[in-house]
């Protein structure tokens, strides 16, 4: 069995056939396969009635939750409050700005993917233009619209804005504070070293909550700056200071024959970097950087403790009243289903950017 | 006759000053002027009965109308707020950094918070207890009869000291259980997982009537283990911000107490029926200036936010989901602790 086999085309016979070698070959196989594909037929048929069968759908239908449908799924929760969820505190009328926003900052992401924007004047001019658009429509006064300031953002657009903004900052950073662990010059390096460990030996509750709150009772009021700036940068920093210890693995995978060799052709030093190591680096570093990518996903749901509205904070807020205190549970799972969904993709797109570099390995 | 003159002259400057000192506006009050907006906290979420978000996207709830309260006692309206949502461990450094000009978060009066954190309380406007609920099917009822039990806290609060104490100060051996989120806690006491959860008095009466879909499978325990007063918190050195907040409750409870609400405020201000209402309603002037507000504050406060009973019916009592009893929280006239200072 090679890989032609997984090429040919599945025929009912052969399908048949690998089912008895593979589950059916024993008395005692038979009877595990029947017991295990039973319990995840139960299951799912479990779920699929609670999410869909028994399901109250609409917030008019809110009186039948809980009641003759014991135990399907309150989705009218969903339906009454999603736009809390989608955009926590941002003014009602408004929430048109929100998406477009959010459309804006996922557009940004997406283009940011596709190799052909993968030049510093395209990818540059795309990010100002993103992060721009997100602001103008968010923030509002510029456009002559209504303001809304920091404090009012809310929701999912909040949640992929930080996300989208300390991805994007950190990860120039984080490249420039690796380059910087491997210099020459001690003190360039002692710089970098110190940092790097100093900012990961401390939790990233601590960093934001230092961020968000200590940071005013220090600083000068003209210096403070918005609570969500001084919290992106914080957070980019942090994300900076991992991702810097990633890119060190993807250098010290290559071998130093190559800078040397660069040397010899007359290279500069930028030029062996650009053209030489940093390619293999980013492959070398890019299944620890998706890794990184996802989890500061998940983590942006950290800034709750600090008082944003992201969309963690919404969903508690959506079931955080006493009409709707008892579906908690269908407000976690659509909170999920949007979490999983952006993380699937991330996922997915670092499985894509793993097949393209590995042509070029071949 | 110069130094007649001089003398004169410093007593006239002397007694233009004193009016000047009984009106010392306090700075916050003016910072708040200034600004056009009362800075007032929030919740990252919300908090049953006190701080909630409606379908609108808009805050609601005891703590927010009593910040409106207050928006429209200093600033004429009661719209002239912006709520800063704030988690439970930020809301005192953002107190202290100037994010917020106080603190109306369901947040108890202790001796620390009072001396080591630098703040000053208002006169409490509710009083909640930490009481445990059991299940209904164990048959107890007070307890006592917890002896050998599983109890659930949530962690890191002032309940879960409260609980341990008590449990041991009567005798009963007991395994405690902390968890991170009301969420949590929740879940596995409904899971069984604990035989009873000790909790903040309204927090259980909310639970018992949302929560839990057959309300008498569950028992409030009858011990009242504490029952802490719960203020607004300022930052320390302006009295005179104390002064406005503490009136600003006075005044709902006072209008309570006339039989002033938001329906009848207009015509008890033409009409009052006693100088006590005439004074506070500002149909006789005097009330405002005292307090560095105009004199109108408290009609137009009443109007806008209603009486203290309106305020409570509408976010935990007869109007709300919670149906929650008045209890302590009823004037001292009808079997509660609340009253005002007096209106002279």
């Amino acid at each position: 069995m090679t890989d032609k086999s997984v090429n040919t085309p599945i025929s009912l016979a052969s399908v048949r056939q690998i089912l008895k070698k593979r589950a059916f070959s024993t008395p005692t196989d038979s009877v595990l396969t029947f017991v295990v594909f039973g319990a995840l037929a139960w299951l799912a048929w479990s779920l699929f009635d609670w999410a869909i069968l028994r399901a109250v759908w609409s917030a008019e239908n809110v009186a039948q939750c809980g009641k003759e449908t014991s135990a399907g799924a309150c989705w009218a929760v969903i339906d009454a409050r999603h736009r809390l969820i989608l955009f926590g505190l941002y003014p009602f009328d408004q929430h048109w700005r929100s998406t477009l926003a959010a459309v804006a900052i996922v557009a940004t992401v997406v283009l940011s993917c596709i190799p052909l924007m993968w030049t510093a004047k395209r990818i540059i001019t795309l990010w100002i233009l993103g992060f721009t658009t997100y602001y103008l429509l968010m923030e509002g006064s510029l456009l002559g619209l209504q303001q809304v300031t920091t404090d009012g953002w809310g929701g999912l657009s909040l949640t992929l804005f930080l996300f989208s903004s300390v991805v994007l900052l950190g990860m120039p950073i984080g490249l420039g504070l690796a380059l910087m662990r491997r210099s020459e010059m001690p003190f360039v390096r002692g710089f970098a070293v110190i940092l790097i460990d100093f900012v990961r030996s401390l939790p990233l509750l601590v960093t934001l909550f230092t961020a968000a709150v200590v940071i005013p009772i220090i600083l000068p009021s003209w210096l403070e700056g918005d609570k969500i700036w001084r919290v992106i940068v914080a957070f980019a920093l942090f994300f900076a200071c991992y991702q810097a210890e990633v890119f060190r693995g993807g250098f010290q995978a290559i071998p130093k024959g190559q800078f040397e060799a660069g040397a010899a052709l007359g290279l500069t030093y930028w030029q062996t970097l650009g053209r030489i190591v940093l390619p293999q680096v980013f492959r070398h570093a890019l299944p620890s950087t998706i890794n990184m990518v996802v989890i500061t996903f998940k983590e942006t749901a950290l800034v709750i403790i600090i008082g944003f509205f992201d969309i963690m904070a919404s969903a508690k807020a959506a079931f955080g009243t006493g009409e709707w205190a008892p579906h908690y549970l269908e407000v976690y799972v659509f909170v999920a289903f949007i979490y999983w969904a952006f993380i699937f993709s991330l996922g997915q797109y670092g499985e894509y950017l793993k097949g393209r570099m590995a042509i070029s390995e071949r | 006759m110069i130094k007649k003159m001089t003398l004169s002259g410093v007593a006239a400057a002397a007694l233009s000053l004193l009016p000047a000192i009984a009106m010392a506006e306090s700075p916050t009050v003016q910072q708040i002027k200034e600004r056009g907006t009362l800075l007032c906290s929030g919740h990252n979420g919300s908090y049953f009965g006190f701080v909630e978000v409606n379908d609108k996207n808009e805050w609601k709830g005891l703590d927010i109308d009593l910040c409106r309260a207050l928006t429209t006692a200093i600033l004429g309206d009661p719209d002239a707020n912006q709520i800063v949502p704030l988690s439970w461990a930020q809301r005192f450094p953002a107190l202290q950094s100037g994010d917020v000009d106080l603190i109306i978060k369901a947040t108890g009066w202790t001796m620390g918070r009072d001396t080591e954190l630098g703040l000053q309380f208002s006169l409490p406007y509710f009083f909640g207890g930490t009481q445990f609920m059991a299940h209904g099917e164990l048959g107890i009822t007070e307890a006592k009869d917890l002896d050998g039990g599983t109890i659930c806290v949530e962690a890191g609060t002032t309940i879960e000291r409260i609980a341990a104490n008590y449990l041991s100060t009567i005798g009963v051996e007991h395994t405690m259980v902390s968890y991170e989120s009301a969420a949590e806690l929740r879940a596995a006491y409904v899971a069984n997982r604990c035989d009873a959860f000790a909790g903040w008095g309204p927090n259980l009466a909310v639970l018992r009537a949302t929560e839990i879909d057959n309300p008498d499978a569950h028992v409030i325990l009858s011990d009242q283990l504490s029952s802490e007063p719960i203020s607004a918190a300022m930052r320390q050195g302006d009295e005179e911000f104390v002064d406005v907040v503490n009136w600003m409750l006075a005044a709902m409870l006072i209008a309570e107490e006339e039989g002033i609400t938001s329906a009848n405020v207009e015509e008890m201000a033409a009409n009052p029926p006693n100088p006590r209402v005439a004074r506070l309603l500002g149909s006789e002037p005097g009330m405002g200036e005292r307090l560095g507000l105009r004199d109108t504050w408290a009609r137009e406060m009443i109007a806008a936010v209603g009486n203290f009973a309106e305020v409570y019916d509408r976010n935990l009592g007869a109007e709300s989901p919670y149906n929650l009893d008045r209890g302590l929280n009823n004037l001292w006239s009808h079997g509660g602790v609340l009253y005002a200072p007096i209106l002279d």
